[in-house]
């Protein structure tokens, strides 16, 4: 899942109205981001299920940057490099945000996210496993991108009308929204 | 690759179109929303 953390931050723009676009989009997906060079230097990887490929095959063993210990930590990383700059509400948003990445990838993923990082065995991995029904997993994704470009649209209008402005950059940065989200979870779903 | 690219899509639309609405700022201290 890429585009559905992507739709849950511009969702939460809606409501935090001062906490920028960009660090909440940075928030969604700020695991992802740790598991990246994570993955390239192989401290991470991730296997494909047997007789599986394409969106959501993976059995991703990221046992740092999406374990619950190594989420959490993450998280309040994140949130304490924010809260200089925009504030510890706002800090608290953007610490939450990342936290819902978490939550979302848990629906997706198979059992593959663990406590913390080597743990014993006998304890648990989690992941709800919505991969293995690519077209639902997807489904959810494109309710939260067309959901939170919606939210989105519709409180950056209000704002831009109480300042007096008109309906043209609300509409076009959700358009935006909508588009690449759409963009990002067909190129998902086709790789 | 389409993650880097969709973060990278995500962050152009984010600071350049976004910045265009008159959302309320951020203060250090101040209550978002």
């Amino acid at each position: 899942m890429i585009a559905g953390h992507f739709g849950f931050a511009a969702a939460v723009k809606s409501r935090a109205r001062s906490a920028p676009l960009w660090m909440l989009m940075l928030a969604s997906v700020w695991l992802d981001v740790v598991f990246v060079p994570l993955f390239i230097g192989k401290t991470e990887t991730m296997q494909l299920v047997l007789g599986h490929h394409g969106y959501g095959a993976g059995i991703i063993h990221a046992d740092y940057s999406h374990s619950v210990v190594g989420m959490l930590l993450l998280s309040l990383l994140l949130g304490l490099v924010s809260w200089p700059f925009w504030g510890g509400r706002n800090a608290l948003v953007i610490g939450l945000v990342s936290v819902s990445h978490w939550v979302l990838d848990l629906i997706v993923h198979r059992p593959d996210m663990p406590v913390i990082p080597g743990q014993p065995a006998g304890w648990p991995h989690f992941g709800f496993g919505l991969w293995q029904y690519p077209l639902a997993a997807q489904g959810v994704e494109l309710l939260l991108v067309l959901g939170g470009a919606a939210l989105y649209w519709r409180a950056a209008r209000n704002v831009s009308r109480e300042a007096g402005k008109g309906p043209f950059w609300p509409a076009l940065s959700a358009v935006l929204i909508a588009v690449f989200g759409l963009l990002v979870l067909w190129m998902d779903a086709t790789s | 690759m389409q993650f880097i690219l969709g973060v990278f899509l995500f962050v152009v639309v984010a600071g350049l179109v976004d910045a265009r609405i008159p959302w309320p700022k951020a203060k250090p201290g101040r209550k978002a929303s």
